[in-house]
C-alpha cells in the first residue's frame, strides 16, 4: 500500500499565539478509512484543510502535508487547484451552505466537467447522472432539473458526495458529513460512504466528534486534543484499551445506550401533567395547514422522568414548547397539577404563576442567556421576582445556587461570553430552578455540547433531580442520552407518537418498526458481528 | 459537534476600543467643531455682529484670521457662534427621532397583530416624503425659524431608527434568551424595556449617528433658502447664504469657510457612524 496523505510535525498558529495545531502526524494509506476525532476547538477540520492548501489567512505553519507526493505547504496555486479538481475531494457538514440555491442540482454538477474536463453537456449530463444514481437517489434524471431547497437535507448530502465523486478521487476527506442529519438518514450516508471507499479503493479522512461513528466506519483512528494527537491506532484498540487518560474519559463520555442499568426511578406520585388529544397546526399563508403535533396524549406522574424522542420534525420540540405554554395548542387538552391550560396565550399573572410549575432549558447555551446580563445577575433577577427577595438577598441565594450547578463565586459578575458553553447550560439550569418548578422541561439540552461536557451536564441533571424534586420531561434526538435519564418513553414520528412506555421495554423490545428502524440507525462499531440495517 | 458560532455581542460593550485611525481623526475633527462652538462666547476674538464697515470682505490677516464678510463682521467669530445654532439643530433632532423611533419601533416589533404591521405602513409612508419638504409644510404652518424644521426633521427621521429597531426587535424576539425570560414570568414592559431595549441601543445610536450628518446638511439648505434661521443670527447655511452677493463679486472666502465646516463635520460624522455600524454589523454577521 502506498501513502496518499502523509502530515509530518505540521504546526500550525498565529503569530504570538499558543499554536493552534502541534505537531500532527498522520498518515492515511490507499484504500483506508481513517477518523479523526476530537472535540470541538481540537482542531480536526484544520487538519483535514490543510490537505487541499486551505489555510486560515495570516496563519503560520511548518512541517510537511503531502497528497500523492504534492507538498501543499510549498505547492503552487496552479498545482492545488489541479489536487482539488482531480485527486482529492471533500466533503462539509452542511450540505446547503456549499452549493448556490439559485442553480439547479445538474448545474453544480456539470459545470466543473465542462469547464475543465472538456466534456460536452450531455456527456456531462449522462455522467452525473450516473453518478447520483451511484449515491442511492432515485429519478437521477428529474433530480437535475430541481434546486437545493426542493431536496431534503440528507439528499443533499448524497448530491455533494456525488459532486465530490465524479472525478474518482484518490482521497476523500468528510468533515462531519452526516453531523447535521437525522439517524436514521446519518445511518444510510455513512453505508454509502463505506461501500465507496470499498469499491474505488479510495483513502477516506473521516472528521468526526462522535467515535461510535468513528468505530462504525473506519479502521484506524486518530484522537486529537487541542491541536495534538494524543493517541492513535486500530479503532477497535483505541476504543477497547485506550493508553491514555484523555481517550479513556472521552470513551466513557460517549452514551451508550444502557438497558437495565438504569438510574433513574419509576415513579408512581399522582399525575403531575396530564396530556390528551393534543394537537398543534400551523396555518401557512398559502393556505397549507401543517400539523406540526397530532393527537398527542400521556401522563407523566410526580417525580418521574419521560424521554421524548424523535427526529426533527417530528413534533417533539412543539411538545416542549406547548408544556411551557410558548405555543398555544389548537385542540386537546394539557393540564398541569390539575390546571388545565386555556387555548389562549396566557395573561402575564397565569405565566408568573405557570413559571413556578414548569421551566425550560434550551439548546443552544450560546443564544439561551442574555449576552448583556451577567450570570449572576440573572439568576438573582428570577429570585427577585418568584421569591420575593430583595437585592441583596437575591444575590446571595443566586451565588448558592450556582454554586450548586457547579459555578463558582469568581463567575458571579461574568458575561455569558466569557463562559464556555457547559458552563453558560449550567447558568440556563440555575435560571430555571430559581423559580423553584416541580417540573423541567429540557429541549435538546445537552446536543450542542462536547461529549464529555454533555456527560457532566446530564450528571448534575441526575443530582439536581434528586434534590429538587424534579419531574423531567427530556426532549432529544438522542436515544442514548434517555435511556440514561429517562425511565419512561415516548417515540414520536411526522407529529404523531408512535410508541410510549418503559423505557427498557421500548430499547429491548420496540414494538413499533419506526422504533425499530431508529434503534438499528445507531451506528455499530465495525468489529461487532452484527451487521448495520436500516 | 463544531459548530463555529460567531457571538453576537449586545450592549455598550460593543464600542470599547473599536475605532480605527480614520475614525479617531474624525472624531478629533468633530469633538474640535463642537467645543469651539460651545465655547464661542469665551473663545471668539469679536461680537459675531459686529458691523465694521471700512472693513468689509478682508482676506486672512493677524487681525481677522479668516479675513471678513460684506458687512465687516468677522468670519471666525461668526463661524463659531454659528456653530451653536447650526449643531443645536441637528442635535435635537437625532435625540427626538431616537427616542421616539426606538420607542415605536419596540411597540411595532413586539405586537405580532394588526399593529406592527399598521405602524410599519406607516412608517412606509413617512419615508416616501422627502425630509426637506416636510420642513417646508411645516414652516408654511409655523414660520421661519428654528422650530419649525427641526419639528418636521425630528419626524422625517423617525423612520430610519423606528424601520431598524423594529426588525431588530423582531430578530431578538424569537430568541432562546428573550423566551425564557417569558418562560421565567417576567412582565413584557420589563423585558422589552429593561433586556431587550439595551441590546438594540448600539446599533439604532450607529444610525442615529449617520442621521446627524444628513440633518445638518438639511437644516443647513433650509438656511441657505432663506427657511431657517433668520438674520442676524449666525448660521453656517445662512453665512453661505449672505455670501451670495460677495461670491459673485468674486469674494469667495466667506462663504467657502462656512460650507468647509458643514462639509468637515458631515464627513467627520458619516466617518464615525460608518464604522460604529460595520463594527457592530460585523460582529452580529
Amino acid at each position: 500500500m502506498s501513502q496518499l496523505l502523509q502530515i509530518e510535525n505540521f504546526t500550525l498558529g498565529f503569530p504570538g499565539r499558543p499554536p493552534l495545531l502541534d505537531s500532527v502526524s498522520l498518515q492515511v494509506d490507499d484504500g483506508e478509512a481513517v477518523a479523526l476525532v476530537g472535540e470541538s476547538g481540537s482542531g480536526k477540520s484544520l487538519t483535514t484543510r490543510a490537505a487541499l492548501g486551505l489555510f486560515p489567512g495570516g496563519s503560520e505553519f511548518s512541517g510537511t502535508v503531502s497528497v500523492q507526493g504534492l507538498d501543499t505547504l510549498t505547492a503552487g496555486k496552479q498545482r492545488l487547484m489541479e489536487l482539488r479538481r482531480g485527486h482529492a475531494s471533500m466533503i462539509f457538514q452542511d450540505p446547503r451552505a456549499g452549493i448556490n440555491p439559485v442553480r439547479t442540482v445538474g448545474d453544480f454538477l456539470t459545470e466543473t466537467l465542462v469547464r475543465f474536463d472538456g466534456l460536452t453537456r450531455s456527456e456531462a449530463t449522462e455522467r452525473a447522472v450516473k453518478q447520483l444514481e451511484q449515491v442511492g437517489l432515485r429519478r437521477a434524471k428529474e433530480l437535475m432539473d430541481q434546486h437545493p431547497h426542493q431536496l431534503s437535507g440528507g439528499m443533499l448530502q448524497r448530491v455533494m458526495i456525488a459532486a465530490a465523486l465524479l472525478n474518482s478521487p484518490d482521497l476523500l476527506l468528510c468533515d462531519e458529513p452526516t453531523t447535521a442529519l437525522d439517524v436514521t438518514t446519518q445511518a444510510g450516508i455513512v453505508r454509502l460512504l463505506r461501500e465507496e471507499q470499498q469499491s474505488r479503493g479510495m483513502g477516506m479522512l473521516f472528521i468526526t466528534h462522535d467515535l461510535n461513528l468513528a468505530a462504525s466506519l473506519c479502521e484506524r483512528v486518530y484522537v486529537l486534543r487541542r491541536g495534538e494527537v494524543v493517541e492513535h491506532g486500530p479503532t477497535r484498540t483505541v476504543f477497547l484499551t485506550p493508553q491514555q487518560d484523555y481517550t479513556r474519559q472521552l470513551v466513557e463520555a460517549t452514551p451508550v445506550i444502557e438497558v437495565g442499568g438504569l438510574g433513574a426511578p419509576v415513579a408512581a406520585g399522582s399525575p403531575l401533567l396530564q396530556v390528551s388529544g393534543l394537537t398543534k397546526t400551523y396555518q401557512l399563508p398559502r393556505g397549507d395547514v401543517i400539523t406540526a403535533l397530532d393527537d398527542a396524549g400521556f401522563s407523566l406522574p410526580e417525580g418521574g422522568s419521560l424521554g421524548v424522542v424523535g427526529e426533527s420534525g417530528s413534533g417533539k420540540s412543539t411538545l416542549a414548547r406547548l408544556v411551557v405554554a410558548l405555543e398555544t395548542a389548537t385542540s386537546g387538552e394539557l393540564t398541569l397539577r390539575g390546571v388545565p391550560r386555556p387555548h389562549r396565550p396566557l395573561r402575564a399573572s397565569e405565566r408568573k404563576v405557570l413559571a413556578k410549575e414548569v421551566q425550560i432549558v434550551f439548546q443552544d447555551p450560546y443564544l439561551s442567556l442574555d449576552p448583556r446580563i451577567p450570570v449572576g445577575n440573572a439568576v438573582a433577577d428570577v429570585f427577585r421576582l418568584h421569591q420575593k427577595q430583595g437585592r441583596k438577598e437575591a444575590k446571595d441565594s443566586a451565588r448558592d445556587l450556582l454554586a450548586r450547578v457547579g459555578i463558582g463565586p469568581e463567575r458571579f459578575d461574568a458575561r455569558p461570553r466569557a463562559l464556555s458553553g457547559g458552563q453558560r447550560q449550567r447558568v440556563a439550569l440555575a435560571k430555571a430552578l430559581a423559580a423553584r418548578p416541580r417540573l423541567l422541561v429540557l429541549d435538546e439540552a445537552t446536543s450542542a455540547l462536547d461529549v464529555s461536557v454533555q456527560a457532566q451536564v446530564l450528571d448534575l441533571v441526575e443530582e439536581l433531580r434528586d434534590q429538587f424534586g424534579l419531574t423531567i420531561l427530556f426532549v432529544t434526538h438522542d436515544l442514548a442520552v434517555v435511556s440514561r435519564i429517562c425511565s419512561e418513553l415516548i417515540v414520536m414520528h411526522q407529529g404523531r407518537i408512535v410508541e410510549q412506555g418503559p423505557t427498557a421495554r421500548i430499547l429491548e423490545d420496540p414494538g413499533d418498526d419506526y422504533t425499530r428502524n431508529l434503534i438499528a440507525s445507531r451506528p455499530r462499531p465495525l468489529w461487532d458481528a452484527e451487521p448495520v440495517t436500516a | 459537534m463544531t459548530l463555529a458560532i460567531q457571538l453576537p455581542q449586545t450592549g455598550l460593550r460593543r464600542y470599547g476600543s473599536l475605532l480605527s485611525p480614520m475614525a479617531w481623526g474624525a472624531l478629533a475633527v468633530a469633538a474640535a467643531v463642537v467645543l469651539l462652538s460651545l465655547f464661542a462666547p469665551v473663545l471668539a476674538p469679536y461680537d459675531p455682529d459686529y458691523v465694521d464697515l471700512n472693513n468689509v470682505l478682508a482676506g486672512p490677516s493677524g487681525q481677522h484670521l479668516l479675513g471678513t464678510d460684506a458687512l465687516g463682521r468677522d468670519l471666525l467669530s461668526r463661524l463659531m457662534h454659528g456653530g451653536r445654532t447650526s449643531l443645536l439643530g441637528p442635535t435635537i433632532v437625532v435625540i427626538g427621532s431616537t427616542v421616539l423611533g426606538l420607542l415605536l419601533g419596540l411597540v411595532a416589533g413586539w405586537s405580532e397583530g394588526w399593529l406592527g404591521k399598521v405602524l410599519g405602513r406607516v412608517f412606509d409612508l413617512l419615508f416616501a416624503f422627502p425630509a426637506l419638504l416636510m420642513a417646508m409644510l411645516a414652516i408654511a404652518l409655523f414660520g421661519k425659524g428654528l422650530f419649525a424644521p427641526i419639528l418636521a426633521m425630528t419626524i422625517a427621521y423617525v423612520p430610519y431608527v423606528a424601520r431598524l429597531a423594529q426588525s431588530l426587535v423582531v430578530a431578538e424576539r424569537s430568541r432562546p434568551y428573550v423566551q425564557a425570560y417569558r418562560v421565567l414570568g417576567f412582565r413584557t414592559p420589563w423585558v422589552v424595556l429593561g433586556r431587550v431595549l439595551p441590546n438594540l441601543i448600539p446599533t439604532v445610536g450607529a444610525q442615529s449617528t449617520l442621521n446627524f450628518g444628513y440633518v445638518l446638511a438639511d437644516l443647513a439648505a433650509l438656511s441657505f433658502i432663506g427657511l431657517g434661521v433668520q438674520p442676524p443670527t449666525s448660521d453656517w447655511g445662512a453665512m453661505i447664504e449672505e455670501s451670495r452677493g460677495a461670491l459673485l463679486g468674486g469674494y469667495i472666502l466667506p462663504a467657502f469657510w462656512p460650507a468647509l465646516v458643514v462639509v468637515m463635520v458631515v464627513v467627520a460624522v458619516n466617518v464615525i457612524g460608518e464604522e460604529l455600524s460595520d463594527r457592530i454589523g460585523g460582529k452580529l454577521s
